[in-house]
């Protein structure tokens, strides 16, 4: 028990973290990052910042960098280039200071088949800085605890379902207290039970203020547990911040029920409101106008109006107009490419 | 200082230190006691235990019915049986530089083939880069744990051939080829003697296997570069036109392991072949250094 002082002598003072450039409020930031496999450009220009605190959502299509970005933010792939600060350390020299206080379950758990779910998270902690040794067992008894293994702990890897193994590799994540808990698709291959109880799990991360980084495509999840969100598509980060005011800001609008739709349109658009018929009656666009002002517009020129509700554009909305806008702007420049040269890409 | 029982309620209460490292000692006993768990471990090393059963029951047997060797090359069995019988500690020398020839690369091999490409398929090896395990100390981790497997299995091959050759063969010293007999003792000296220079042989395969295995997420591709790599050493060994190649190859220092049972002991084909193999491992290991501190995690 007293040798948790004696091991840090003779260790090397941890370099000074770079907090110059960085706002203090910053789990981790990446400037410009930029991956390229061959000719295939992964991931490119992402700014990612991933305030303390946070839970952030990292939302995009199979294929849109998400991993990629998360393995070079781990410093597990070296980026082609830009930068990466991991709790204030500047990777890759800063790793050794930084990775001890980040969990993460990337792209699946790595477990070996012939070890029982207790031996494979032994043989984690056993690589684990921060754990003392006397103290492995405990912890590792109370991270399949805390996944909900402890009955199976004994069982082979190779028996686990798909589920099980997942749960393992959250249970690595959580072997110790950490700053920052990374979890690429947690949720794959769980049930709706497990899907919840991963929920729970990021739940009390936040609520003990440990920042959440979880890539998923699974849109409700996000939306069910995060508090920021970053759209990546293609490669690049085309939308983040707070998940509520992209919400917001993701085009406001006033949905009227009323039996006189092309009336009501019209008197709208006379006011310059944009508005158009729906199968459930008028949407009025709320950019550049209130809802008081519509519904006075309305009633003045006589339209009769059986319910004014405000419209919030759900995370579903808000991503299939950033990656489908992108995609159609892509399918556009890609024709005009054909268009101008001979080979498409 | 204790520090027992810190940690809020929602985390594990555990020990922390401010390690930006795990204990080194601690790093080498788990990958020993892992690859010890490892079920194709225990089946190798069990099968190597049993080769010099087999040879020590297959000589003890034609020793004992000499009318079954009139055929073509029976007289030569017959000699080589004559030559152990009571003369038993010749058994772990023959059945060392038998299974230098093929069995023991590649049993380096695969536990180095495991080691890296193994774990990054499986992806145990990201778990280990994300604790952190810096690049260089992973190598260093995989590398000790390959070359204790090694040593363990020319060990355990030693030792059951000794046990073997006194049992089923008999005697209480070495017959060397210079036709003077060693006391027990020394013999058995220059049995561990042979042990320890075959393991060096086996790193430096299991060194260069361990650079493939840092190039590759297959392990088979590692296990089918190293057993056609040890074909055409052999191959290229054996063509005298090709004379001129021969001492950069890592076998012809195989051959000279033999001067171990002539009495007095030439030191130079040794020493040669113990330099040869070093050179082997510190190639090895810098290009798996060079590729693993750049490799994809």
């Amino acid at each position: 028990m007293t040798t948790v002082t004696g091991m840090v002598i003779g260790e090397e003072e941890a370099p000074a973290a770079v907090a110059a450039g960085a706002p203090a409020g910053l789990a981790a930031r990446t400037t410009g990052l930029r991956k390229v496999y061959g000719k295939t450009v992964a991931v490119d220009r992402v700014d990612l910042e991933v305030p303390v605190g946070a839970v952030l959502g990292m939302l995009g299509p199979n294929g849109s960098g998400k991993t990629t970005t998360i393995r070079m933010l781990l410093g597990l792939v070296t980026p082609t280039a830009g930068s990466v600060e991991l709790l204030g350390h500047r990777l890759p020299d800063g790793a050794a200071w930084a990775l001890p206080e980040v969990g993460a379950l990337v792209e699946g758990p790595g477990f070996h088949p012939f070890l029982s779910g207790r031996e494979n998270l032994t043989r984690c902690a056993a690589a684990e800085p921060r754990l003392a040794t006397p103290d492995i067992p405990r912890a590792v008894g109370e991270a399949l605890e805390r996944v909900g293994l402890s009955a199976a702990a004994g069982r082979r890897y190779r028996g686990y379902s798909l589920g099980m193994k997942q749960r393992l590799g959250l249970a690595a994540a959580l072997l110790l207290p950490r700053r920052l808990v990374v979890l690429d698709e947690p949720t794959n291959g769980l049930d709706p039970a497990g899907t919840r109880e991963v929920r729970a799990v990021i739940a009390d991360l936040h609520a003990a203020g440990t920042t959440v980084l979880v890539s998923s495509h699974l849109l409700a999840e996000v939306e069910a547990t995060c508090t920021h969100v970053a759209v990546l598509h293609r490669g690049s980060v085309v939308a983040q911040g707070e998940l509520r005011e992209l919400l917001e800001a993701g085009g406001a609008g006033l949905l009227v029920s009323t039996p006189d739709v092309e009336v009501a349109v019209d008197a709208l658009r006379d006011n310059r409101m944009p508005a158009r018929s729906t199968p459930d009656g008028v949407h009025v666009d709320l950019t550049a106008t209130t809802a008081p002002e519509v519904v006075a517009t309305l009633v003045g020129a006589g339209v009769a109006v059986h319910e004014v509700r405000r419209q919030r554009t759900g995370l579903e909305d808000l991503f299939a107009r950033l990656t489908e806008a992108e995609t159609n702007e892509a399918r556009l420049s890609d024709v005009e490419e054909l268009h101008d040269e001979e080979a498409p890409q | 200082m204790t520090t027992g029982t810190v940690g809020a309620a929602a985390m594990p209460a555990v020990l922390t230190t401010t390690r930006s490292r795990a204990p080194l000692g601690r790093l080498l006993r788990s990958e020993v006691r892992f690859m010890l768990r490892r079920p194709r471990t225990l089946v190798a090393l069990g099968l190597l235990a049993l080769v010099p059963v087999i040879a020590g029951v297959s000589i003890s047997v034609a020793a004992g019915m000499p009318d079954q060797g009139a055929g073509p090359g029976g007289s030569a069995v017959e000699g080589i049986a004559a030559l152990l019988e009571g003369n038993g500690l010749i058994l772990p020398v023959f059945v060392l530089l038998l299974t230098l020839a093929m069995l023991l690369p590649l049993v380096g091999a695969m536990w180095a083939a495991d080691a890296i490409a193994g774990e990054a398929a499986t992806g145990g090896l990201r778990n280990l880069m994300l604790a952190p395990v810096s690049r260089a100390r992973l190598l260093a981790v995989k590398a000790f744990g390959v070359a204790t497997l090694c040593l363990l299995a020319v060990v355990v091959i030693s030792v059951s051939a000794v046990l073997c050759g006194l049992v089923l063969l008999g005697g209480d010293g070495m017959l060397t080829m210079s036709g003077t007999t060693l006391p027990f003792w020394p013999s058995l000296g220059r049995v561990a003697l042979l042990a320890l220079l075959v393991t060096v042989q086996v790193w430096a395969v299991a060194a260069v296997a361990l650079a493939i295995s840092t190039w590759t997420d297959h392990p088979l591709v590692v296990l089918a570069a190293a057993t056609g790599g040890i074909i055409t050493f052999t191959v290229l060994n054996a063509l005298e036109s090709l004379s001129w190649l021969h001492p950069v190859l890592i076998n012809a220092s195989w051959e000279s392991l033999g001067d171990i049972i002539r009495d007095p002991m030439p030191t130079d084909g040794l020493t040669e072949g113990l330099l040869r193999a070093l050179c082997y491992i510190l190639i090895g290991y810098s290009l798996a250094l060079a590729r693993m501190v750049s490799r994809d995690g």
